[in-house]
């Protein structure tokens, strides 16, 4: 897997737990040493120290996801495949309940929704290595700024157009 | 009609050259068809049966004459030398070539036009009354609200890659032309008890495998709310609509499987959540928009025209004219025309380069230089003074656009059909070309009056063929096209859907079905009524006795020979 | 991702011979596998007359869509003219082959003379 932020690739800090097996194998301090538990896990795993991991399917509840919203500092959320847009929606969400940390987008994303993932609240995205070789990062770099404004306000950093027409129109009355 | 500033302007522009580095990208294997085919469909780019499709948006299916005279050129220069309007006011051209629709999408942007999200699991291109702002009966102008919902919708972040296609329509009229009842959201303009602006919103109309009529979930949004309650509505159904069946993917089916109490409570939550205020449009921006649809220079003019009335007694031809095409306007003196492009043996909503540019000429001299697209696949032309029509007409008739029969039953929609749609299991166009011919006499077609007949080359019902009087569905049975017919469909305010005869019929029976159909209402009709409220009246039953009888009269006649 | 293209047509009974029909990338407009390489012309393309030629040039049809040259490859169960020239033999199909039924002007029929 190939982590991809707006500055680049990154070093992947979490280590996925896929069973409960793999939550009692010593962390250590090499790269990914940090837990990324499935939301399903959880119960059934000796909690890990905070501030850990999470991983959420695209359709978990937000009622299901509050409870840990303290104890972690990254969500990973499925994308089961780049045409399935349920995660954004679920990213919006937890911007707006008030999570703070990474917001990851974990699947078989594609270059061409970099930029609406950022907008939706994601921080970076985790894809299989063969969608990476395919579509390396310097295309993911280039795709996110191929669009330079946008309608919607409350999406994105900047002002929305809308935001953009109301300064020009202050501007010039003043 | 709205002109783009500087950021709608670049905000094309950049689209347009991000498509440009998609097609790149695919050409270089970077993207496998798999993951361009979405993306060239949210550029309105299909792959069709014999070439590339592409459709190009019109937005509540206003046009100016120089945006014509565009398409015009795009036609001859890039396609074959016509263009095909849509059932939702759009233009389809269709034979463009992949390495060349990077160009034509340039050619749009000159003229502040676009592709964008004419196709794909997006908001699609929101339609509105062909005769917004002009229109004796209207409440207000929906033309504003579409533009607003246009900007608004585009390229939107978290809505790009919903469970299926999602349609928007809006009328501001008592009688509603935009069939807001079988669209994902339908907006009604009205206003409140104390005269306030808003909407009456419906969601879950639609047509295709599963027709339904739209639920009404709000009886009243204030104006100013309404991009906040669109995003919530469209929130729920991002989140929670089906992915795993894609006949069950449309929001229609969301509506009717949750229940409507139960999804109107789960959007109301997600409005009460989101911050209404930071998603809405500011007064100012509304405002702004709707500036550009300020009711033009009319000259005051007395309600009738002398000339008019003259040349119309002097010109049968005229007058039937004035008669069947005429639309009664706001504004006295003027009218407003429905330019059938539905000649009898004609493909309906065809234009050819050549006529695009004469009717780009002739909406410039005669109609401010504005026309609409209508989902009947017909134009319009909005601001027409009565004493310039016998000259308009003239002229329309020169270039074989004064086909005099709007709502009659030779104007018959149709989707592409077998003839260029990858999607279809039967032909349509030909049909509607039988059919035309069929019922060709002027004098006929007028005794018959208003009569919808709506024809769709497979399930999925571009055609609308659910909610025409008489609808007609191309099928494939036994490696052979067949015919399913319907009766009794409605597209307005009475939405309602057909109800089907009896079994399918081969294509060359299609016509003689018909017009045993037409004759049973003409037998059946009361007064002065048309054909959709004797079916009301009388319901399918006599109209099912007569197909029934014209099956078995078929049969016998193949059985002798 | 639902398919949104219709590659392939119900045939009843045997599906030999058959062609392999694609759209050609670039251009969009049906192609043809043939001897060497894709035609536009139906009559010249390769017809495939026992399984283990047309599993053949199934796999062909889909290296070259893998190599972005054509997409959605099939095959196409068809009928030998009189001329010996392959005819479709599903109507969708022949509709590919041979352009519009409305705009005979059109298509490959209007390339390539009448079909069939």
């Amino acid at each position: 897997m190939t982590v991809i932020t707006p500055e680049g690739e990154r070093r992947d800090a979490y280590r996925l737990i896929e069973t409960t097996e793999d939550a009692k194998a010593p962390a250590g301090n090499a790269a990914g040493s940090k837990p990324l538990v499935p939301l399903a896990l959880l119960g059934e795993i000796e909690t890990p120290e905070a501030p850990f991991g999470l991983f959420v399917e695209n359709t978990a509840e937000i009622a299901e996801i509050a409870p840990h919203l303290g104890s972690v500092d990254l969500i990973a959320i499925a994308f089961p495949a780049f045409s399935d847009g349920r995660g954004f929606s679920l990213a919006k969400r937890l911007r707006r309940e008030g999570f703070t940390g990474t917001l990851r987008a974990k699947g078989p994303l594609i270059a061409d929704q970099f930029a609406d993932a950022l907008a939706c609240g994601f921080d970076e995205v985790d894809i299989p290595d063969t969608m990476a070789n395919r579509q390396p990062v310097q295309q993911w770099l280039e795709m996110k700024d191929t669009m330079s404004v946008h309608y919607q306000t409350g999406f994105g950093e900047g002002k929305s157009i809308l935001q953009q027409r109301m300064a020009a129109r202050e501007e010039a009355a003043r | 009609m709205y002109r783009y500033d500087e950021f709608d302007e670049r905000f094309v522009r950049e689209r347009v050259a991000q498509f440009g580095e998609q097609v790149k990208r695919r050409l270089d294997g970077s993207l496998t068809e798999d993951e361009f085919k979405p993306l060239r469909l949210k550029n309105g780019l299909y792959l069709q049966l014999h070439a590339y499709m592409l459709r190009v948006a019109i937005p509540y299916g206003t046009l100016s004459g120089r945006q014509l005279r565009q398409l015009a050129k795009i036609a001859r220069d890039y396609d074959k030398g016509y263009g095909h309007f849509t059932t939702r006011q759009n233009i389809q051209f269709n034979w463009p070539k992949l390495k060349d629709v990077p160009a034509i999408l340039d050619l749009l942007a000159d003229v502040e036009m676009h592709a964008i999200q004419t196709s794909g699991n997006c908001i699609r291109n929101t339609t509105a009354d062909q005769f917004s702002g002009v229109a004796a009966d209207e409440v207000e102008d929906p033309r504003p609200t579409a533009e607003l919902l246009r900007q608004w919708s585009s390229q939107h972040p978290e809505f790009v890659w919903l469970p299926r296609k999602f349609k928007i329509a809006v009328t501001g009229a008592e009688h509603d032309r935009a069939a807001i009842r079988v669209h994902d959201i339908g907006l009604r303009m009205r206003r409140n008890e104390a005269g306030e602006p808003g909407y009456e919103i419906s969601v879950g109309g639609g047509l295709g495998r599963t027709p339904m009529i739209g639920k009404v979930i709000r009886e009243f949004l204030p104006k100013d709310e309404l991009l906040a309650y669109v995003e919530a509505i469209m929130r729920v159904y991002n989140a929670e609509g089906r992915r795993d069946n894609k006949f069950k993917a449309r929001v229609k089916i969301l509506v009717h499987e949750t229940g409507t109490e139960e999804f109107t409570a789960r959007v109301e939550e997600e409005y009460a959540k989101l911050d209404g205020p930071t998603v809405n449009a500011p007064l100012e921006e509304v405002e702004r928009i709707a500036a550009y649809f300020a009711p033009p220079a009319y000259e005051d003019l007395p309600a009738e025209s002398v000339t008019l009335g003259e040349a119309r007694k002097a010109d049968a031809g005229l007058d039937r004219f004035v008669e069947q095409n005429g639309f009664a306007h706001k504004q006295p003196g003027y009218i407003a025309l429905t330019i059938s492009l539905k000649p009898i043996g004609g493909v309906p909503g065809d234009m050819s380069a050549d006529q695009m540019e004469a009717f780009a000429d002739i909406a410039e001299r005669y109609s401010l230089g504005e026309l609409r697209v209508t989902h009947s696949q017909n134009l319009v032309l909005p601001y027409v003074k009565k004493d310039d029509l016998p000259a308009l007409y003239a002229e329309l008739k020169t270039h074989d656009l004064a086909t005099a029969n709007a709502g009659l039953v030779t104007d018959i929609i149709a989707c592409p059909g077998l003839d260029y749609c990858a999607l279809a299991t039967a032909k349509s166009i030909p049909i509607a070309q039988e059919i035309a011919k069929t019922f060709a006499d002027d004098a006929r077609q007028k005794a018959i009056g208003e009569l919808p007949i709506k024809i769709s080359g497979c399930i999925n019902a571009c055609g609308h063929h659910h909610v025409g009087a008489i609808g007609i569905l191309g099928l494939e049975k036994g490696g052979r096209e067949n015919y399913q017919i319907t009766v009794g469909g409605d597209a307005t305010e009475h939405a309602s859907l057909g109800e089907r005869l009896g079994p399918g019929i081969d294509a060359e029976d299609v016509p003689g079905a018909i017009e045993a159909l037409v004759e049973t209402y003409l037998s059946e009709r009361e007064g002065s009524e048309s054909f959709i409220e004797t079916v009301r009246r009388t319901g399918a039953d006599p109209f099912k006795a007569s197909f029934a009888g014209f099956i078995e009269t078929r049969a016998a006649q193949e059985a002798a020979e | 991702m639902a398919k949104d293209h219709r590659a392939g047509s119900k045939v009843k009974g045997d599906k030999l011979p058959a062609i392999v029909m694609a759209s050609d990338l670039l251009e969009g407009d049906t192609v043809f596998l043939a001897e060497t390489g894709w035609t536009r012309d139906s009559k010249a393309a390769r017809i495939a007359h026992d399984q283990e030629s047309a599993d053949a040039m199934e796999a062909e049809g889909k290296a070259a869509a893998a190599a972005n040259a054509v997409v959605d490859p099939y095959l196409v169960p068809v009928e030998i003219t009189e001329e010996g020239h392959p005819l479709a033999r599903h109507f969708r199909d022949v509709m590919r082959q041979k352009g519009p039924s409305i705009h005979p002007d059109m298509g490959k029929q209007a390339d390539f003379g009448p079909i069939a």
